[in-house]
């Protein structure tokens, strides 16, 4: 059986395609990063793909709200394919801008099959500012969720200006009821961050860092999988290295945890050919 | 008819740039307002229908979740409203996005006429506030009068129902443009149109100008194509290509340097030839890892077998003084164009920034256009928003404080790119236009904007410098051109490139054609953003985001249709000839015709004087202190200094692991918040192999000497790179000088023979170092006049110049980035050991600044014995031998140390009796004093023997031992000095900027 292929969109602002699609290769996948137009203008067919990341960067500048401008031209190009993609067993990643994209999209929260209704907003931290940091996330065991599957807490870094999720607490409800919450900013400990900054980097409702639709296959979060890799990406690598030589252990043990995250995906995928 | 969309937040829902305005009225201006609300507006300058105009509200410009909006005004409470757009001209990102949505949702195609402009209103709530605070806010903080426009309504004023009424920026130029014959009849008359134009011509080319046009030979081939007298392109040309930004004619100019007292004398022949040519090129035939300097847009050195690294260092500091955010957002994406211009082009893959400005609770009399708390804000947003959204890490940077950068603060961006070794099986690090090749503009249009910028930021900064000069860099419009032609370069298309920066086309062009040998240019071809523009005006214009290219002519339709996969403009405007001759047309008609060779010869250097008295000569000495009784508030003290504090919002800020590539961090640590030594890298994502980068400045040796302040910047320098893991014999550096004006004049510049000494004493240290250290240099720049006139008590002015400034990036090959070494100290019982000598050297020190002296005898950086002990700590770092590894920098020991302790969150046991070279000095010199070449170390107590193996015959010794509780305890032969927890040392060190975000 092949590897399963995954379509990372670059161009247009986007940013993090190439480490995207790297990620993936170590998840065990066949990434091709193709441009938004290849891919709206029809040179390049969702359809011969098992996976669609829509990943992080300023997509059209980040101008009129973050990923309203990409979602506009997915949705005027490819508009009913996306749903049908998902529909056939497709799964969707949105990271960062493009959790914001798939939002603005309507494909999340994707409540029931509903994937065009805008119900969740990724709106300004209360910070006000963008933030780089790392961050412990939990994620939640009930949810549906493909990707984060059987992970413990682990941490990933933000960079974002525009992560503080909002809904209608009537929305979040449903959500929850649901176990659509599947990723939530943590402390160290694993437990909720409690809106407590910087655990929670932009005020998110209900510390929620990232969010999957009914059928668990297409997730989005605010934080980048795909920037840590590698054991070295980690803030505290260099003092982990030194208590694993030490203790005489071998350092690192495992892939990254935000390879872990993909290679759930990847699993599916293949289970899924 | 335009309409008019306004769009909010829905109420209930936080306002977080509105509280952020209402956050920084109070903090700057005192202006205690309520609740702000800010409202995004768009106004749609293009012919749609009502059932259009809704679509775009909901589909397009409305959060249903967060905002509200509506075509006519929304009723937003306020007791004042003030309105900010742009000027006409000014480059309008969001509108042209806002254009390309309701394209994409309507299919409406935008003609000339049509337009999207953006623009905002802010909600004031506050019965209290009046007109002129709100003026107040609108010019000082929320607007840029260079390049926005405002309007302040009370609420009485208000009409609910027209809002602030229908703004259409749209330039317009009702003149067809044209080309002025300027006849030169004497030196007298180019000097006079000089003036006028704002040409800046030195008068020592005069001369040289007008012969050329006088040239039997050059009237004969000017009448052959309908020319006599130079035309305003010509000398706009001349201009920019003479201009010391470009040329850096003060680099190769001559220095009569004297040393009066040591009776010494001698002439120096082009700095830039003596100082940075002959020992990078001495270097380069030593180390075959530098592939290429001194001649392109970037530096190249090798990376592995199949990547090169190229990488340079510039300066934006005119425009960053005028216009905080938008000069620094412009150096920043303008830098970023270097590496992609480089040999066949480069990926971008990292920037670094230095921030030099005057205090920021500055509370004296003197009025800089922008008290220095706004300016620091300003630029620290605008490299925010320059490197982010280009998708670039930022791992590395510096922010310095002193009064001399009033006059005018310094902002360094530098830019690192990686390249494959071969393009297309070529070498990538060359490139060559050959006759016939097409000329493409890629990237923006041309506007007016720019203009003269070259020539501004080669002069003195008044209030009659043009505020046209500034311009505002779009990073999305970069962004899309640098994936588009690196698709266009793995394809093999491209014979050359470079960008468009200062300058503009007649700087691009002009380079390139030298290659083929000559360039026929049509200028009627280059897009412009609108009409009118005069043909100089399109020449020289340094609208941003562009790229020259070179393509041969069965490349163009490949070439193109890349262009439009990636929805990037480029247009043929010329081929490249082998004529000799640079030539210009306009609808045919030629404008300029001007032979290649004569810009690049026949101009007369330069000149300066320069006389060096010694620090003793000018009334220097050492001051006379005592031990001072309580060391540990002196620690808590200097940890509270401007320029030891710490900057964790500023890099906090900036996107460091985009690309994830990220292995150093800005910030390391248990708490994640002690600047690292160096940022490293590991751009090839399938390679542990890695680059390194760190800069260094000590402008406050300057005041001493600035030849010794040279060399311990480089030391510094090449000590932060391998204190992280790289190989100090596989670094190479980035010079970037900023410097006062060297020109003596007994009126207005009295000092200049002193100021020039001191360049020429930097350059020659520069040398030396470099040699000593087999340190090419990869890159440089110099930027000169770097003074102020800033208005005073009783509106005299005081020219306020800044000290002498070198700014020294070094960059360095991590082999294994898996061995990579941080400053914290990781396990109680390892030991802690100093490498290097202590020396009484606490002149320009930190202490010696914050007790209010400069002292004489500054740090002497000895180049050799930095270097042996940099080798035998790489050696140890690729043996993995050292647990933690810190250099020791501005604050000395005493701070150096107090870092370590917070960066581990471990205690520091430390007898200030064992520090080698201190053995007689006081123990406050021993923590204070500034000695260049020193590293604090951490080792595993079973690793201690192979250690100390490695340094055998060098300078070090064991201090201490790390502790398990967190503090620093000091002492001296059984006397505690100090002994202070890392809580305590942590708040001092935040108290001063922990606050802001």
């Amino acid at each position: 059986m092949g590897k399963p292929k995954v379509l990372v969109l670059c161009g247009y602002g986007l940013n993090c395609d190439n480490e995207t699609a790297h990620a993936f290769t170590l998840a065990g996948a066949a990434p091709e990063r193709v441009h938004i137009n290849d891919l709206a203008g029809g040179k390049t067919a969702l359809e011969d793909f098992a996976i669609l990341a829509f990943g992080g960067g300023f997509s059209w500048g980040d101008d009129h709200g973050a990923g309203v401008i990409e979602a506009v031209r997915l949705k005027t190009t490819l508009g009913e394919r996306l749903v049908r993609f998902i529909a056939r067993g497709g799964l969707v990643i949105g990271i960062c801008n493009g959790f914001q994209t798939l939002v603005n999209l309507g494909l999340l929260p994707g409540i029931h099959g509903d994937y065009t209704s805008r119900r969740v907003a990724l709106t300004n931290n209360d910070c006000g500012n963008f933030r780089d940091d790392w961050v412990w996330l939990a994620p939640n065991p009930a949810s549906p969720c493909v990707w984060t599957k059987g992970l413990g807490a682990f941490e990933l870094p933000v960079r974002h200006g525009e992560g503080k999720f909002v809904c209608d607490p009537g929305v979040l409800e449903t959500l929850k009821a649901g176990g659509q919450v599947a990723l939530r900013y943590a402390l160290e400990d694993g437990r909720p961050a409690g809106g407590k900054f910087p655990e929670n980097p932009n005020g998110s409702m209900d510390d929620v860092a990232g969010i999957c639709d009914s059928t668990g296959r297409v997730f989005g979060l605010m934080p980048h999988p795909e920037a840590y890799h590698h054991p070295v990406n980690h803030p505290d690598w260099t003092r982990q290295r030194e208590a694993a030589v030490r203790e005489g252990k071998p350092f690192p043990e495992g892939p990254a945890p935000g390879v872990r995250l993909l290679e759930n995906a990847v699993r599916a995928a293949r289970e899924a050919q | 008819m335009p309409a008019r969309l306004e769009i909010t937040k829905q109420p209930g829902l936080r306002d977080a740039h509105g509280e952020g305005v209402r956050k920084k009225a109070l903090d700057y201006f005192g202006i205690a307002c309520g609740p702000v609300r800010t409202v995004q507006i768009l106004t749609l300058d293009a012919p749609l229908d009502k059932a259009a105009l809704e679509t775009v509200r909901t589909e397009i410009f409305t959060n249903p979740v967060t905002q509200i909006s509506s075509y006519s005004p929304l009723p937003v409470p306020f007791d004042w409203c003030v309105w900010v757009g742009l000027r006409p001209g000014v480059r309008d990102n969001p509108g042209a996005t806002a254009a390309e949505a309701v394209t994409d949702v309507l299919g409406f195609r935008f003609e000339k006429d049509h337009a999207v402009y953006t623009s905002a209103r802010y909600c004031f709530e506050g019965a209290n506030l009046s007109r002129e605070d709100m003026e107040r806010v609108a010019r000082e903080l929320l607007a840029n009068d260079i390049i926005q426009q405002w309007r302040v309504f009370h609420k009485d004023e208000w009409d609910p129902a027209k809002g602030i009424g229908l703004i259409i920026p749209k330039v317009r130029i009702n003149r067809a443009p044209s080309v002025t014959v300027v006849p030169v009849p004497t030196d007298g008359d180019l000097l006079r149109v000089s003036r006028e134009r704002g040409l800046e011509l030195n008068p020592n080319d005069i001369p040289a100008i007008r012969a050329y046009f006088l040239r039997e030979d050059v009237l004969e081939a000017r009448k052959a194509v309908g020319l006599e007298a130079p035309t305003d392109v010509e000398l706009e040309y001349i201009s920019q290509a003479r201009s010391d930004h470009c040329n850096h004619n003060t680099f190769r100019g001559v220095f009569h340097y004297k040393e009066p007292a040591a009776g010494v004398a001698q002439t120096i022949t082009s700095l830039f030839k003596t100082c940075i040519e002959e020992p990078t090129l001495a270097v380069q035939r030593q180390k075959p890892w530098v592939v290429s300097v001194l001649w392109d847009n970037a530096g190249v050195a090798r990376f592995d077998d199949s990547h090169y690294y190229t990488i340079t260092g510039e300066t934006h500091n005119s425009p960053s003084n005028m216009e905080a955010y938008g000069g620094s957002l412009t150096g920043i994406v303008g830098v970023y164009r270097d590496p992609m211009g480089t040999g066949l082009g480069s990926r971008l893959i990292a920037g670094a920034y230095g921030f030099c400005v005057g205090h920021r609770d500055y509370a004296g009399d003197l009025t800089p256009r922008l008290h220095p708390r706004r300016l620091l804000d300003g630029v620290v947003e605008g490299v925010k928003d320059g490197g982010n959204k280009s998708g670039i890490p930022t791992p590395h940077g510096l922010l310095w404080f002193d009064p001399g950068y009033m006059g005018k603060c310094l902002v360094f961006v530098t830019a690192l790119g990686l390249m494959p070794a071969t393009v297309a099986g070529k070498p990538s690090e060359l490139k060559s236009a050959a006759p016939g090749d097409l000329i493409v503009m890629c990237g923006g249009r041309v506007g007016k904007d720019g203009i003269h910028g070259v020539t501004a930021s080669s002069a003195i900064f008044s209030e009659s410098t043009p505020a046209g000069h500034v311009q505002i860099g779009d990073p999305y419009t970069q962004k899309k051109m640098h994936d588009f032609l690196l698709e266009a370069r793995d394809q093999g298309l491209i014979t050359y490139i470079t960008d468009n920066g200062g300058g503009g086309l007649s700087s691009s062009v002009g380079e390139s054609a030298r290659t083929s040998g000559g360039a026929f240019v049509e200028l009627d071809k280059a897009p412009l953003k609108y009409e009118g523009l005069d043909q100089w005006e399109i020449w020289v214009s340094e609208s941003q985001e562009r790229m020259t290219v070179g393509i041969r002519p069965e490349s163009l339709a490949v070439f193109m249709a890349l262009a439009q996969k990636h929805a990037v403009e480029a247009t043929v405007i010329g081929r490249y000839t082998d004529s000799g001759k640079l030539h210009i047309t306009h609808e045919g008609k030629t404008c300029a015709y001007i032979d290649l060779a004569f810009l690049e010869s026949e101009f007369p250097r330069w000149e300066f004087d320069c006389e060096w008295r010694t620090p003793q000569e000018r009334g220097l000495f050492e001051p006379v202190l005592g031990e001072p009784r309580d060391y540990g508030a002196l620690l808590l003290a200097m940890l509270d200094r401007p320029n030891i504090a710490s900057r964790e919002w500023i890099g906090r800020q900036y996107d460091h692991e985009v690309q994830g590539a990220s292995v150093i961090k800005p910030f390391v640590g248990v708490k994640r918040d002690v600047p690292g030594d160096a940022g490293v890298l590991r751009p090839v994502l399938t390679s542990d192999r890695g680059v390194a980068v760190a800069q260094a400045i000590a402008p406050a040796l300057s005041r001493i000497d600035a030849g010794l302040m040279a060399a311990v910047v480089v030391d510094e320098a090449l000590r932060r790179v391998t204190a992280v893991g790289a190989d100090p014999d596989e670094t190479g550096g980035v010079d970037n000088f900023c410097w006062p004006s060297i020109r003596y004049d007994p009126v207005s510049n009295p000092d200049g023979r002193h100021k020039a000494a001191q360049l020429v004493r930097a350059c020659l240290a520069l040398k030396d170092s470099c040699l000593a250290l087999g340190l090419p240099l990869l890159s440089g720049k110099d930027s000169m006049y770097v003074d102020g006139r800033l208005p005073g008590r009783f509106g005299e002015t005081h020219k306020v110049s800044a000290p002498e400034t070198l700014m020294f990036t070094a960059s360095g090959i991590v082999p294994d980035t898996r061995l990579c070494q941080t400053p914290d100290p990781k396990f109680a019982g390892d030991a802690l050991y100093v490498l290097g000598l202590t020396k009484d050297e606490p002149g320009g020190s930190e202490y010696y600044e914050m007790l209010g002296y400069t002292g004489a005898n500054a740090p002497v950086a000895d180049p050799a014995a930095t270097l042996a002990l940099c080798r035998a700590l790489h050696s140890a770092v690729c043996q993995g031998l050292p647990a933690s590894v810190h250099g020791v920098y501005r604050g000395g020991l005493g701070v150096h140390l107090a870092l370590t302790v917070l960066a581990g969150n471990l205690g520091l046991d430390v007898d200030l009796g064992r520090v080698p070279g201190a053995e007689r000095l006081p123990a406050w010199k021993t923590l204070y004093s500034e000695s260049a070449g020193r590293f604090l170390v951490t080792v595993d107590p079973a690793r201690e023997t192979a250690f100390l193996n490695l340094f055998r015959g060098l300078p070090l010794a064991r201090l201490g031992t790390v502790s398990e509780a967190p503090r620093l305890k000091v002492s001296k032969g059984g006397d505690v000095l100090l002994d202070t927890d890392a809580d305590t040392l942590r708040a001092a060190w935040k108290k001063r900027f922990g606050g802001l975000v």
